[in-house]
């Protein structure tokens, strides 16, 4: 193969560079200097920028709304890992083990919510959720349990736990598919031996599934709890707007207020290294609590 | 066990996730008055005036191509800078690929809100504020990461020597990417092709933050000020028709290659 160095060189800088200019660009330097925004104080005019050290910070420790958001998320990734994983693990276990015909279907419309735009799925719901026309209020109603009603989403009470709905909603396909996958790879001869042994199917679920889908239970709570720290926010936005009262405010949809609504730019990048903090520490104790021994039977 | 006792919940779950959306759809067509007096009943008629009044009044049309030209201009985009990147890292030896790997890949897991502020302010000095293109350069860029990662994966499965007996029979390296390597992927290109392709058409938040005026709404944005719009006006059944509208390409895409995308999506979330 007759190919010099300086051609080959020139091919690889062919093939990475124009990408890793791109990335740089547009993924790589907002994080950095969004870091560095954190530390101005800034309305986004170029002459009101000013250098406040740890200022936005000090704010940040101080700001009574900061709890509560942070509160708000680990309530929307506890409920949404809880609700998601029984639901898809239940499904999985449903959809593989027991022969099922009509098994395909299922698949195809619990996946379906999971391609749906955010928008759809927010504002569908927060159609379901509306106190005189909606379904919850007239399905209540319905059933004679009238007392029941409530504006879900303009109650303080009721908002955030609303929220939790469309989210189970619209993620259980996608999990029950990857939890699906770990279980089409368990070997029959598995089960055929728990059987000998007498295991009923309860305790096979627990034996036998339960360890060695255990992979894919981990990254799909990793997964969970990941895109909700760093997506909560979007149906926050448009099914409450962070109301009423900011009882379902999140760290990102705060951050949106202070940057883009207050026009706080530098605070809102405050808010903004606060999130990356949070999420990162949370994978790195979520890894710690979950590494358990591979499973060899 | 009974297995009739394992039916009712996976029924129940399917009426949860259908219900909403049948009710959507036949909301399209009822008038305003139909809803509020039987919020769950049938229309009495099969009333297209919804669709006219959205797609005329709300500009529902100019969203909707404002939609596709970011759609295809990103999906496009990440196609010409991931393709020979995945290349490079998964075929081409040389120093540093694992770590730029990590590092692509890395980015998956980061939250990209924080890198939104500085972005606003970069595209304003780009001039690329409040443009679709700009929009779509930035959609591009954020699914670069997916895309190198799934493309990897399905191009470490191409024989190693089909690209050497092609070299042999001397074909450049960049007839080798185009060629040989870029058809022989071509499955797994058109599998994170569509899952971009949904995911730019369905995006929301960058769109809300980078986009201005009314005639560069994306679709999600004008359903979403349609949508405000109906706390005040009460055109639900507008908002029911341009929601429809939103969802009918993805069902049918859905529909199209319902396995790919299923497949695709499970292989992008086993990460981090």
């Amino acid at each position: 193969m007759v190919q010099s160095k300086k051609q080959k060189y020139l091919f690889l800088a062919f093939c990475l560079i124009p990408t890793f200019i791109m990335f740089s660009i547009f993924t790589l330097y907002p994080l950095f200097s969004g870091l560095y925004y954190s530390f101005f104080e800034w309305s986004g005019s170029s002459e009101s920028k000013e250098f406040i050290g740890i200022s936005n910070y000090i704010q940040l420790f101080n700001d009574e709304i900061i709890p509560m958001t942070i509160i708000h998320d680990y309530f929307l990734v506890a409920t949404k890992v809880l609700g998601i994983m029984v639901l898809a693990l239940f499904f999985a276990v449903a959809l593989t083990q027991l022969k099922i015909k009509e098994a395909p279907f299922y698949r195809i419309v619990f996946f379906f919510p999971n391609i749906m735009s955010v928008v759809v799925i927010g504002i569908l719901w927060t159609f379901i959720y509306n106190p005189s026309l909606g379904l919850v209020n007239s399905g209540l109603q319905f059933m004679g349990l009238e007392d029941w009603a409530r504006p879900w989403l303009g109650s303080e009470d009721w908002a955030l736990p609303s929220l939790v709905l469309p989210s189970i909603w619209a993620g259980i396909g996608l999990f029950m598919l990857m939890l699906m996958g770990g279980i089409a790879n368990v070997s029959k001869s598995y089960y055929e031996a728990a059987e000998i042994d007498g295991a009923n199917e309860w305790q096979q679920f627990w034996k036998v599934t339960l360890p060695l889908v255990w992979p894919q239970i981990k990254i799909s709570i990793l997964y969970i709890v990941i895109t909700t720290l760093n997506g909560s926010f979007i149906i926050v936005q448009i099914m409450t707007g962070g109301g009423p009262n900011n009882s379902t405010h999140v760290m990102g949809s705060y951050l949106y207020e202070q940057a883009f609504v207050q026009y706080n730019f530098g605070y809102g990048a405050t808010i903004g290294v606060m999130i990356l903090i949070f999420s990162l520490v949370t994978v790195l104790i979520l890894q710690f609590i979950m590494r358990r021994e591979r499973v060899e039977y | 066990m009974g297995r009739a006792g394992i039916r009712i919940p996976l029924v129940l779950w399917s009426l949860a996730v259908l219900y909403p959306i049948i009710w959507m759809f036949i909301g399209s067509f009822k008038s305003n008055g139909e809803i509020y007096a039987n919020p769950w009943g049938w229309p009495e008629s099969l009333n297209m005036g919804n669709f006219v009044t959205a797609w005329t009044e709300y500009n529902i049309d100019t969203s909707v191509f404002n939609s596709l030209i970011v759609t295809v201009v990103g999906a496009l985009l990440t196609l010409v800078l991931a393709i020979p990147t995945a290349y490079a890292i998964e075929r081409l030896r040389f120093r540093g690929s694992q770590f730029l790997f990590t590092l692509y890949v890395s980015a998956m897991m980061i939250p990209m809100v924080l890198g939104w502020i500085p972005l606003f302010f970069l595209l304003a000095r780009f001039n690329m504020l409040d443009n679709i293109y700009g929009l779509a350069i930035v959609y591009a860029v954020s699914q670069l990461p997916f895309t190198i990662f799934v493309l990897t994966s399905f191009m470490s499965t191409i024989p190693k020597s089909l690209e050497e007996s092609a070299a042999m029979d001397g074909l450049s390296p960049y007839g080798v990417l185009l060629k040989i390597i870029t058809p022989l992927s071509m499955s797994g290109i058109i599998t994170v092709t569509i899952m971009n392709a949904i995911q730019f058409w369905n995006e929301y938040f960058m769109a809300l933050i980078f986009l201005q005026t009314e005639e560069n709404y994306t679709l999600a944005l004008a359903i979403d000020f349609i949508s405000s719009e109906a706390q005040y006006t009460n055109a639900w059944g507008t908002l029911f028709a341009s929601l429809t509208i939103a969802i009918v390409p993805v069902i049918i895409l859905y529909a199209i290659f319902q396995q790919r995308i299923a497949k695709g999506m499970t292989e992008g979330a086993i990460k981090g």
